[in-house]
């Protein structure tokens, strides 16, 4: 939270709409993602009740478990669920591009696509990384055996919930995470949660402000929850009587219409709020974020088939790692995000990193002649109301072209003078178009794209004693596949 | 306190005072800083009950699939006499091959009388103090004063061990993963374990003992994994004491704010209700819709009054603590000259304003 | 009056919705009276749509369709006398599901009170009851547990201990009975070797009848001294101050003389005192 989206916030409950944060689209957005809508049962660990999926708005998928804690259904279920997503994974790859060899020489290949998956809400995560859990342990053989299909969707739903954790992927997202990156509602971030209300503020359907559409969202009769939680009074009126009748007939048609009813709804919130983001141009780093993804993607597709399941607990070195990468890449993604957009960028000129204002003066062809060679070192005055908190000397960069590169040399009442170092040319006179001209508007940051180097971690062999010494081998066991489901 | 106790009477308006269980109590910790929430509480008014009648009930209901899960694993792990509970504590507390007696508290000669069961607790807890004898307590009765009055408090299990302490065992249906769980439900547990625990140990005392001898660590019993095998989680709930602890104290002194109200303020039903309970002020936070049935109402009355709690404590923070949504944006136009411990957030405001306004403007 | 599917749709929709809007308002007797309309138009669109004669698929229908179901009682008492200890119903159920699987269980429900009012209107009529377990210090019934009429007075008492000490005994018992090796019995030895130390020798995974046995015979010996002697002292105060019916069923005086109304003072509930 910030000073600025507060104020987006004040501004959308004022008008009754919700207000942008952002002015670019800052997550990338497949031609064609799987949507996906999971209902759980209430009270158990990861009991799926049901779930609708597809990439197609006009055809989804409904599978159901019509009785929760039959074994055997729910094992069908995550049979035919393993089949869709494995599916779409195949669909989603692209071809394999040849790169650049690496540093030992190997081959390297980037697939030109990646599997997208959409979920409602964060809950939605949770409880795929739970079933991914409690399936990608799974044996195709023995007592307990699965279908094949089974324990790799398992492994494929954890690898995506672990990338959602990521900053900046893209690869799993959800909707009220992705909507709230780019507008503000005149309610608390608590209400923002439930997609319904979400949506009524940003899009309200004719005749209704945004305060009305999320009042109307909040009655779980007309708005039935985004899940994975499903009402109380509809698991106890509806659900329950169904199920019982599915115990006595055999027949599921009540369990999958009152599954559905509940359904349907946010399937097409969903898509309305697709709509929304396709609709918003995209940033400029979120092509190099995917790109990311796409290794990521590469290469936990292509080593599948020799991998392991994810262990239960990341090793000490493991979990060091992890969280150094989150580090970095949440210290990368906010800055891409500020270059990208001007009303983020905005978050940093009012906490003084960053300012901005009208070219009033310099000199813009001034040379450096203090050295062995002269070099081009222009001068700019800008002036700016900003509240800047750079000290003399910060090394700065441009904006809107982070290439050109400069250190501040003064503030003072007129503004602040940057001298330029770079990004000009090789030539002792200014590349044409390379330095901003007089009545230019600019803005200078000392935010950096990049951040420190690759980590240095001991490999596995070396875990030190104080972290319980180097991991053992994974063997999969008997009791990894013995689980018995509640 | 006795002054206050008519007053809280007429509060209530004649209506009996609201049963306690450890949830509500825990729950009491929720709010410190609201007035509406104390005087409601301390009196024992049934907010619920009050919230329906201004016309925001809070959604009410549990879902029977949760309910019968919870029912049936917590029969479970009591079966044939806590024979799992046994063989956890066994190897968790070290509980020695002889320490295996069980003492049924849930009825007394089959009555299931609150006070019969209280004053049985009370005799086995003191021989076990005493004596030494006795391992397992299955559903003991507890009891704490708040606001002067008795509140029967009922913990799942309390196990004893020799030469050690007793512990609180409360059994939950959530599940353990690969040893861990849902923070949030973790700590909703833990806070209502340290209701009992404060319980006991006050109980502990009034026996002659020193309270000590209530360990802070309580278990959760929870299903491991994906299984309904049960496994036992210490959880060091002294934080949690702390609290309830203060709050319980903070409830007594709400003496200065009953004083401070109207002399004839009532929470009774009727057509003065709404305005009975405006007069008593609310400190509204989105946090409140978890653990306060008044939520409803306070949050439309937040709302419609602009006030910037209702976007959220951080909303407000942001803003320097200003209240009002439209003070806030008119500090932010400029229209509106700011005190003078106004004066940075204005200036904040304001800035951020026009940067807004250039960003969307399409101005760079 | 009857009603397209489509018509009884919308009213199942609409009385769904009243219906939950009743309970989440926590008005319990409007959603009574709704749920009774809703259910019929619910019966009603099943028979529209799925057909009115339809036999039952359903999988929870087996060969015990049709078949007289042996009493209550008889079960349990075969499945008690296995045991050989008080138990509650769960397990006299799962007992009796291990051994006798041929036979479909019957509901266990209510079987103390039938059987306490069957003995009352015509005492010793039948050969055995099913009856209570008493407490040691109370002799009142024992929450949750069933005994046969036929067990001595000692071994329908339980103390403190007895709990434990009957679930081991109920160990060696029901491992002593083992014959055939089928997943419900596997299932059944496990509750008790999960839950006694040394337990489960034999291949992972499953229970050698014998070393359960063993072990709970090796714990039983901690424990049995001081069981017997309470038991025995409680056996004594039952058989010299308790009437028949209470003997079988436990003596509730406390909570009689408070329904009839008399005032008492409270009367040494701890057995001690006496």
């Amino acid at each position: 939270m910030s000073v600025l989206s507060s104020l987006a916030r004040l501004e959308a409950a004022a008008t009754g709409r919700a207000q942008p944060v952002a002015t670019v689209r800052h997550c990338h957005l497949a031609g064609a993602p799987l949507v996906m809508i999971p209902l759980k049962l209430a009270g158990e660990a990861a009991a799926p009740l049901a779930v609708m999926l597809g990439r197609d708005r006009a055809e989804p998928a409904l599978l159901v478990v019509p009785q929760p804690r039959n074994r055997d259904l729910r094992f069908a279920f995550a049979a035919d669920l393993a089949k869709i997503v494995l599916e779409h994974i195949e669909a989603s790859r692209g071809a394999a591009e040849a790169l650049a060899p690496g540093k030992d020489g190997e081959e390297r290949f980037r697939y030109t696509d990646a599997p997208q998956i959409l979920l409602p809400n964060p809950g939605g995560v949770g409880f795929l990384a739970r079933l991914g859990r409690s399936t990608r342990f799974r044996s195709t053989e023995g007592p307990y055996a699965v279908e094949p299909g089974v324990p790799a969707l398992g492994r494929w739903l954890t690898w995506f919930a672990d990338r959602h954790d990521h900053p900046g992927s893209s690869l799993l997202l959800t909707v009220t995470e992705a909507l709230r990156l780019h507008w503000a509602t005149g309610q608390s971030s608590l209400e923002d949660g439930n997609l319904a209300a979400l949506m009524g503020w940003i899009d309200p359907p004719d005749g209704l402000d945004g305060a009305a559409a999320a009042a109307r969202a909040e009655d779980p009769v007309v708005c039935p929850p985004a899940g994975p939680a499903t009402d109380p009074t509809f698991d106890n009126e509806v659900l329950a009587p169904a199920i019982a009748s599915y115990d006595e007939t055999g027949h599921e048609q009540r369990v999958r219409t009152a599954l559905e009813g509940q359904l349907a709804p946010t399937w097409d919130l969903m898509w309305r709020a697709v709509d929304l983001l396709r609709a918003l141009p995209e940033g400029a780093s979120v092509a190099k974020r995917w790109e990311r993804d796409r290794d990521g993607f590469t290469w936990f597709h292509r080593n599948f088939d020799e991998g392991v399941p994810q262990p239960r607990r990341d090793t000490a070195v493991r979990a060091a790692r992890r969280l150094h990468d989150l580090e970095r890449a949440q210290d990368a993604y906010e800055a891409q995000r500020a270059f990208d957009d001007p009303l983020i960028m905005a978050e940093h000129r009012l906490n003084g990193q960053a300012f901005g204002g009208v070219v009033a003066g310099g000199d813009p062809a001034r040379l450096d002649e203090s050295g062995k060679r002269p070099k081009l070192r222009p001068h700019l005055l800008i002036a700016t109301a900003d509240p800047v908190r750079l000290d003399t000397g910060t090394a700065v960069c441009n904006a809107a072209r982070p290439g050109l590169k400069g250190k501040i040399v003064d503030i003072g009442p007129d503004g602040v003078t940057v001298e330029l170092t770079g990004g000009m040319g090789n030539r002792l006179t200014p590349a044409p178009g390379s330095v901003p001209e007089l009545g230019d508007r600019v803005v200078f940051t000392s935010l950096t794209g990049g951040s420190f180097g690759p980590a240095r971690f001991p490999d596995r062999e070396s875990t030190p004693w104080t972290h319980g010494g180097p991991p053992p081998e994974y063997v999969p066991a008997d009791e990894d596949a013995q689980e018995e489901w509640s | 306190m006795t002054e206050t106790a008519p007053d809280l009477d007429r509060l209530r308006g004649g209506a009996p005072p609201r049963n306690h269980d450890a949830r509500t109590i825990a729950a009491l910790t929720a709010n410190p800083g609201c007035a509406r929430r104390g005087v409601m509480d301390a009196a024992g008014v049934d907010k619920d009950a009050v919230a329906r009648q201004l016309g925001f009930p809070a959604p009410y209901g549990q879902s029977q699939f949760a309910i019968t899960r919870g029912n049936v694993f917590e029969q479970q792990v009591k079966a044939d006499g806590c024979a799992e509970l046994l063989t956890l504590l066994r190897d968790r507390l070290g509980l020695t091959v002889p320490e295996a007696r069980y003492d049924d508290l849930e009825e007394v000669a089959g009555s299931e009388s609150r006070e019969m069961r209280h004053a049985r607790t009370r005799r086995l807890l003191a021989r076990a103090l005493e004596t030494g004898e006795g391992t397992l307590f299955d559903h003991p009765l507890l009891r704490l004063e708040i606001g002067g009055r008795a509140v029967y408090l009922e913990p799942d299990v309390i196990a004893f061990q020799l030469a050690g302490r007793f512990h609180v065992v409360e059994i939950k249906s959530f599940a353990v993963i690969d040893g861990q769980a849902e923070p949030e439900q973790v700590a909703a547990a833990a806070r209502q374990s340290a209701v009992y625990v404060l319980a006991l140990r006050r109980l502990v005392a009034e026996l002659g003992h020193d309270p000590a001898r209530v360990a802070h660590e309580v278990f959760l019993v929870c299903p491991e994994n994906f299984t309904n095998r049960p496994t036992a989680t210490p959880v060091d709930v002294r934080p949690q004491l702390a609290v309830v602890e203060r709050q319980l104290a903070r409830l007594t002194r709400v003496d200065e704010i009953v004083a401070a109200l109207p002399a004839d303020l009532t929470f009774a039903p009727g057509a003065a209700l709404p305005e009975s309970v405006r007069a008593v002020q609310a400190r509204y936070a989105p946090e409140c819709m978890a653990s306060c049935e008044m939520a409803f109402f306070c949050r439309d009355e937040a709302r419609a009054c602009g006030a910037t709690g209702a976007l959220g404590r951080s909303v407000r923070d942001d803003l320097g603590g200003v209240d009002s949504i439209a003070m806030a944006l008119a500090l932010a136009e400029g229209t509106l000259e700011p005190a003078a411990e106004l004066a940075e957030t204005a200036a904040q405001l304001r800035t951020a304003t026009r940067l807004r306004r250039e960003a969307l403007g399409g101005l760079h | 009056m009857s009603s397209g599917p489509d018509e009884l749709e919308a009213r199942i929709g609409e009385l769904r919705a009243a219906v939950r809007r009743a309970m989440a308002a926590g008005d319990r007797a409007a959603a009574r009276r709704l749920r009774a309309g809703l259910r019929e138009a619910e019966r009603a669109w099943d028979e529209a749509v799925l057909g009115a004669d339809e036999p039952s698929h359903g999988p929870s229908h087996g060969p015990s369709h049709g078949r007289v179901r042996p009493p209550a009682r008889d079960q349990a008492h075969r499945a008690l006398t296995l045991l050989g200890v008080p138990a509650a119903p769960k397990l006299v159920a799962s007992v009796h599901a291990a051994f006798f699987p041929a036979e479909p269980a019957a509901s266990l429900a209510n079987l103390r009170r039938d059987e306490e009012r069957s003995f009352r209107s015509a005492p010793h009529a039948r050969p055995y009851y099913l009856c209570a377990a008493l407490t040691a210090d109370l002799l009142a019934p024992a929450r949750g547990l069933l005994t046969i009429s036929t067990w001595s007075l000692e071994r329908r008492v339980v103390g403190r201990l007895s709990a434990r000490a009957d679930f081991l005994a109920a160990a060696i018992n029901v491992a002593g009975h083992v014959r055939r090796d089928t997943p419900d019995v596997q299932r059944l030895l496990w509750r008790f070797a999960a839950n006694i130390p040394d337990a489960s020798g034999g291949a992972i995974g499953t229970v050698d009848p014998v070393a359960l046995a063993g072990a709970a015979r090796a714990e039983l010996a901690v424990h049995r001294d001081a069981d017997r002697r309470e038991r025995a002292a409680a056996a004594a105060r039952a058989a010299a101050g308790l009437g028949e019916a209470e003997r079988l069923f436990g003596s509730r005086l406390r909570s009689l003389r408070a329904a009839s109304g008399e005032s008492h003072r409270p009367r040494p509930t701890d057995g001690e005192d006496r």
